[in-house]
């Protein structure tokens, strides 16, 4: 059995300060305030470091540097941006009073783990964390109850903080070493997991939604078996064409197949 | 009943509650993508907020369980479409309770649940249907911010030159500024579309139409569920899948 990997173990762990380390969390939870096409969250990074900035004292050239350094495009995914900011921090206070940290080494650094970290991101978050929290809230909407889902919420947005701050302070204890982290068997086993929650909650999802058309069919004026078959046609129509549209546009279109399958199966209308 | 007369006819108490829906569609438009993106600013999620601002919320979860599920795949990757999800959540509820609507005529197929009245689920189905142009609405107004985004960026160039930290720092203010009052102005305006036209639009409907619209909850979560079925696997990972539809079945009996 591996070891968990442990960046910067063995040495005497590197902390930010308490209020620099405030500061810049807060911030980067705006990260991708000023998102624009051109260089992504360059704005929302060089936002977030400057607290460590700030506590330094004021050189006009110094910080003219600095932003150059970080004004260039950025682009990873927010959840998992701390790791990268930490890293830059950690790398900018080694480099401190030697002239900072070179150009290059800061963009090699800073694209190449905000690449990985992106990748991981959407893996993880995007595919995993949050269709599964999506699924899980509808789950619990099913008891007709508001709090839960609210609960759900909250819940989602504290552990996220968390992981954000956490994900801060391991960054700047990592400085280079942070590369080893991106190794950790447990980001797989992480999505793999997200994964597999997902599958199990749109499935009971279909479940419960293909047990009330066949008890509901009255509602649409049609027949429990005809109900069921099109609500199956429908789950089944995205899988057999192998395409996905943007929500809203499904929506739009189960207007208009209303309205097609209304004369075509329920003469019962409203 | 006409826009004119229904505003004609708000309270001050009505127009309190426009002002409180505006600042929460706001806080939900920073929360998508500018500020911590949570969960809150889901549309299962914003529509109960909603609904339990508006003190319904039952109508919350009727209109939110069919949009989520419709927007499940809605995901920020590769993504083309970047609708106003939540404001549009936010208008559905809100808009739906200053027309009066609530809460008998509503619940639908998600009423069923926890022994709730069943409603109209036709009305649903049009409050769902309006929530999907408005949220598809706000994608030019995202996407025009997004390029306000970029101009600023570059007018931020000149603290390259001059070391001007504070610059940047309003800059960055400024896009979450805009985000707010982007956001509490498409819900605001949103509300009272959804108020003024959207659900006296469903009473002047023929019957025939507004009848067809009960199927649009069903078929929405239906196709929404594929979208996840096909992103995720349904043929190489059909036990998971399998196992889910047998517990989802079981539940839809027990409640």
């Amino acid at each position: 059995m591996t070891e968990p990997i442990r960046p910067g173990a063995g040495e005497a762990p590197a902390r930010l300060t308490s209020g620099v380390r405030r500061s810049v969390f807060v911030r980067t939870l705006a990260l991708q305030a000023s998102w624009n096409h051109q260089r992504m969250q360059n704005l929302g990074l060089l936002v977030c470091l400057m607290p460590w900035l700030r506590d330094r004292e004021r050189d006009a050239d110094r910080d003219r540097l600095f932003c150059r350094r970080y004004y260039e495009f950025f682009n990873t995914n927010p959840y998992l941006a701390g790791y990268v900011i930490g890293g830059l921090l950690r790398l900018e206070h080694e480099r401190e009073g030697a002239g900072g940290l070179p150009r290059g080494q800061s963009q090699i650094f800073r694209d190449s783990l905000a690449r990985a970290l992106a990748s991981l991101g959407d893996q993880l978050f995007w595919l995993g964390l949050r269709p599964a929290a999506a699924l899980l809230g509808c789950a619990l909407a099913l008891t007709g109850r508001p709090w839960p889902v609210v609960g759900l919420g909250l819940a989602a947005a504290i552990g996220q903080l968390v992981w954000r701050w956490r994900s801060l302070g391991r960054g700047y204890a990592a400085g280079y070493d942070i590369v080893s982290l991106l190794g950790d068997a447990r980001w797989h086993r992480a999505i793999a997991g997200a994964k597999r929650a997902v599958r199990v909650l749109a499935g009971l999802s279909a479940g419960w939604l293909l047990r009330h058309a066949w008890e509901g069919s009255d509602q649409v004026g049609t027949t429990p078996w005809a109900f069921l078959a099109v609500v199956l046609g429908a789950m089944a129509l995205p899988v057999l064409v192998r395409r996905r549209w943007a929500g809203e546009f499904m929506v739009l279109a189960t207007g208009l197949a209303a309205l097609l399958l209304a004369f075509a199966l329920g003469p019962k209308g409203s | 009943m006409t826009a004119i007369d229904l505003m004609g006819g708000f309270t001050g108490a009505h127009w309190a509650l426009v002002g409180w829906l505006s600042l929460l569609s706001g806080l939900l438009a920073l929360d998508e993508t500018a500020l911590a993106q949570t969960w809150l600013s889901q549309p299962l999620c914003a529509a109960t907020l909603a609904g339990l601002l508006c003190g319904h919320p039952a109508l919350g979860l009727a209109i939110g369980l069919p949009l989520q599920l419709a927007l499940v795949m809605n995901l920020p990757v590769g993504q083309t479409v970047t609708g106003e999800a939540s404001a549009a959540a936010v208008a559905a509820v809100g808009g739906t309770v200053l027309a009066g609507k609530v809460p008998a005529a509503l619940g639908g197929f998600h009423g069923l649940t926890a022994g709730a009245p069943r409603g109209d689920l036709a009305l649903t189905g049009w409050l769902l249907l309006g929530a999907a142009l408005w949220s598809l609405g706000g994608h030019p107004l995202v996407q025009a911010q997004r390029r306000l985004h970029l101009i600023w960026m570059l007018q931020g160039r000149r603290t390259l030159r001059d070391g001007n930290l504070v610059r940047i720092e309003r800059i960055q203010g400024r896009c979450l500024a805009a985000t707010l009052v982007r956001g509490a102005i498409y819900g605001a305006a949103g509300v009272l579309a959804v108020a003024g036209l959207w659900v006296p639009l469903y009473g002047v409907l023929p019957a025939g139409v507004r009848g067809a619209m009960a199927w649009v909850p069903i078929l929405a979560s239906a196709l929404g569920i594929g979208a996840v079925l096909e992103r995720y696997g349904v043929a190489r990972h059909w036990r998971w899948v399998g196992a889910g539809v047998v517990a989802g079945w079981s539940l839809g009996v027990l409640t």
